[in-house]
């Protein structure tokens, strides 16, 4: 196999890597294992090289950001994961197994739940029907609702609405609802922020919070203070490529190497 | 004991008709129709209002033309059941309709392997829906690889080229361009709709072939048995693909139409899901055909397979809502209504016997420009030109009223109209209302 390349995992503040095409062999059977690891993941949509060579690990329990300006590649990782953009090239391996090849509803039933960008609730259908139609096959669709209710009072006051009718906050709310009853051991959300008045931040924020109670979380986001207070890691994605890891408590906000990565 | 299960039953009942007062307003009233019809024609007033009954008679379609508003009706709400509600427009549909049609009539007439020719035609529409079903699962395997334009085209293709080859299968008779018949040596009977094998059970369809009905007084003719045999089917399989898509299965198809990747990604296997609902749509489309050929007992490949076979369920589809399952049919109904009153033929009332049997001979006579007068005028413009004013109420529906009849009630209503209905006549009688009711939400 490959050699063991593995992006530095140190706790010294920004840790700029220059490892562009690593393969990560992160050692079957070690004690350490993570619940996701995306290995030199190359994708394209078309002819375009959009990821060249993305790597990085997601253990369980943690909530891990992956910050970046618009354009680099965030939500391709996040799709490339999912199959929806299958990679051309690389692995990416989820409780040690390969999902490149599956089907996206395949990855959805292996407990990968995705929360995608402009809030995609189904919003033909009525604030419950979206809840029901997320509970997976065999679950107990009664009991996921309820718990939906209580973790978000909103939405049952307006579970009989269709969902394109909710305000911005609201279909976050019941996108990240989703995610939750899809009984998921790893939620990908996309720019859960994204054009939310900063009240409603904090409440999608609370709810983030929340779901990272109950799973794993690979987060997407350019709201940096918001990132780095909900992520116990983050990855910088530049040009298709990680540039930066480290611990999101050896970082502030105003840090001006990550603020650089940021800003165009 | 008894009794509380009565009431309970009763209320039960009476909460089912609630929920469903505009269905039950439609059913009523195309049931009524035939007796309707020839009331409002029948009508003898005095001399001013003379010309009602000659009106009426030029705009209401007749009994006839409603049994062609019912098949073709299922057919177009078929193919909204998957254009509409999955989003996959299926321009091949007609092949569905075709094989529906082909297979009674190749079956009456005995040509169909294993098929005798007396099988009761109920079975054979159930026959030839389940062959419509394998050559969905067929044509979606290939077709649902690929979506939007691609897709449309592939079942386009597939139907046109079912559509050549069937003009030439000399198989199915001498001369199978112009289509086949049933015979009546072969097939003396009418097809019978009723309970199977027992011939007390069932009335035959048809215009020449079907039964008459003497009940309460009542003299039914051949077509207007016709029509409600036709109309009970109908009202089956209407009932069948709505509660389809009332269930979580059509909450997926939903799903699908919105957003497919997302679908996806929460867990469902969309393909299936497609290949499903294409199958089913294509079932009730053979029905469809099926009732067609029954109560026509002839079919052509320019009827049946050819592609503006399908365009008309797309116009009518678009004109009566897209995604309302019901409004298929009321756009057909409006369809041939306007179809029968710009038609140039006497026999079904209609417009232009109507202005040239009013119009006082000084106006006919009366010249417009250029020497034309202005009976010639109303014979040019109206003379054979209904497909001319279909097309331009087409652009303008799809201009002005793009949600088509129902989908633009629904949205005025702010809801399914049964549903806001139920809700209305609930929030008016007060306290009983059932437990769970749907809160009126925006």
């Amino acid at each position: 196999m490959s050699s063991s390349d593995a992006p530095a995992d140190d706790t010294s503040g920004v840790d700029t890597t220059t490892e562009t095409d690593g393969e990560t062999d992160s050692g079957a059977g070690t004690p350490a294992d993570p619940l996701l690891a995306v290995e030199g993941v190359h994708s394209y949509y078309g002819e375009s090289h959009i990821l060249e060579g993305v790597s990085l690990d997601v253990n369980e329990g943690e909530v891990v950001a992956l910050i970046g300006r618009n354009g680099v590649g965030k939500t391709t990782t996040l799709r490339s994961i999912l199959q929806l953009t299958p990679p051309r090239e690389g692995h990416v391996h989820y409780r040690g197994e390969d999902l490149v090849g599956l089907g996206t509803n395949e990855v959805a039933q292996r407990g990968v739940g995705w929360i995608p960008e402009d809030r995609r609730v189904f919003s033909a259908l009525t604030v419950e029907e979206n809840v029901r139609i997320s509970v997976p096959k065999g679950g107990d669709v009664d009991a996921a609702v309820a718990r939906v209710y209580e973790t978000f009072p909103a939405l049952e006051e307006r579970r009989n609405a269709e969902a394109g009718a909710l305000s911005g906050g609201q279909q976050q709310m019941l996108a990240i609802a989703r995610g939750l009853v899809g009984e998921n051991d790893l939620l990908l959300i996309d720019e859960p922020s994204e054009g939310l008045a900063p009240q409603i931040v904090a409440d999608v924020a609370d709810a983030i919070a929340d779901a990272s109670r109950e799973a794993t979380v690979l987060l997407v986001e350019q709201n940096l203070p918001l990132a780095l207070d909900l992520a116990d890691r983050f990855y910088v994605l530049d040009n298709g490529q990680v540039v930066a890891t480290g611990d999101t408590d050896d970082v502030s906000a105003d840090d001006d190497d990550l603020r650089g990565y940021l800003t165009a | 004991m008894t009794e509380t299960e009565a009431t309970t039953e009763e209320s039960w009942l009476v909460r089912y008709g609630r929920e469903h007062v505009p269905h039950l307003l439609v059913i009523a009233f195309l049931a009524l129709y035939p007796g309707l019809y020839t009331l409002a024609v029948g009508l003898s007033l005095p001399a001013p209002l003379g010309w009602v009954p000659d009106l009426l008679y030029a705009v209401l379609p007749r009994v006839d033309t409603m049994i062609v508003v019912l098949y073709f009706g299922l057919f177009a709400m078929s193919f909204d059941f998957v254009s509409g509600y999955t989003g996959y427009l299926s321009f091949g549909h007609a092949v569905f309709f075709g094989t529906g049609a082909y297979t009674v009539v190749l079956a009456a007439n005995g040509l169909l392997p294993f098929v005798p020719s007396g099988t009761p035609f109920l079975l054979l529409l159930v026959l030839a829906g389940l062959l419509a079903v394998a050559l969905a699962f067929a044509i979606g395997a290939v077709s649902f690889r690929l979506s939007g334009v691609y897709f449309a085209m592939i079942t386009l293709g597939v139907s046109q080229v079912v559509y050549v080859f069937v003009r030439d299968w000399d198989y199915v008779g001498p001369n199978p361009k112009d289509g086949i018949s049933v015979s009546f040596d072969l097939h003396p009977g009418a097809f019978e709709i009723g309970v199977p094998f027992v011939d007390a059970l069932g009335l035959g369809i048809g215009k020449l072939t079907g039964d008459t009905l003497a009940i309460a007084g009542l003299e039914l003719s051949t077509v207007e048995v016709s029509y409600y045999c036709i109309g009970l089917v109908v009202l089956v399989c209407y009932f069948a693909m709505q509660r389809v898509i009332h269930s979580p299965f059509g909450k997926v198809m939903l799903a699908i139409r919105e957003n497919e990747e997302r679908a996806r990604a929460v867990g469902y296997d969309t393909y299936r899901y497609k290949l499903v609902a294409f199958a089913v749509s294509a079932f009730f489309a053979a029905v469809a055909g099926g009732l067609f050929a029954g109560y026509s007992r002839a079919v052509s490949p320019d009827e049946t397979f050819f592609f503006l076979v399908t365009g008309d369920a797309l116009l009518v589809s678009i004109i009566g809502g897209f995604g309302t399952l019901a409004g298929p049919l009321f756009g057909t109904w409006f369809d041939e209504l306007l179809r029968e009153f710009l038609s140039k033929e006497g026999t079904g009332g209609g417009l232009l016997p109507f202005l040239q049997e009013y119009l006082p001979q000084s106006v006919l006579d009366a010249v417009i420009l250029n020497g034309m007068t202005v009976g010639e005028a109303v014979d040019t413009f109206l003379n054979g030109h209904a497909s001319l004013y279909l097309g331009l109420l087409f652009v303008l529906f799809v201009l002005f009223v793009p949600n088509g009849l129902l989908g633009t009630v629904r949205e005025r209503a702010g809801g399914r109209v049964s549903k806001r209905v139920a809700a209305r006549l609930r929030s008016r009688g007060g306290t009983e209302t059932a437990r769970g009711t749907a809160s009126e939400d925006d």
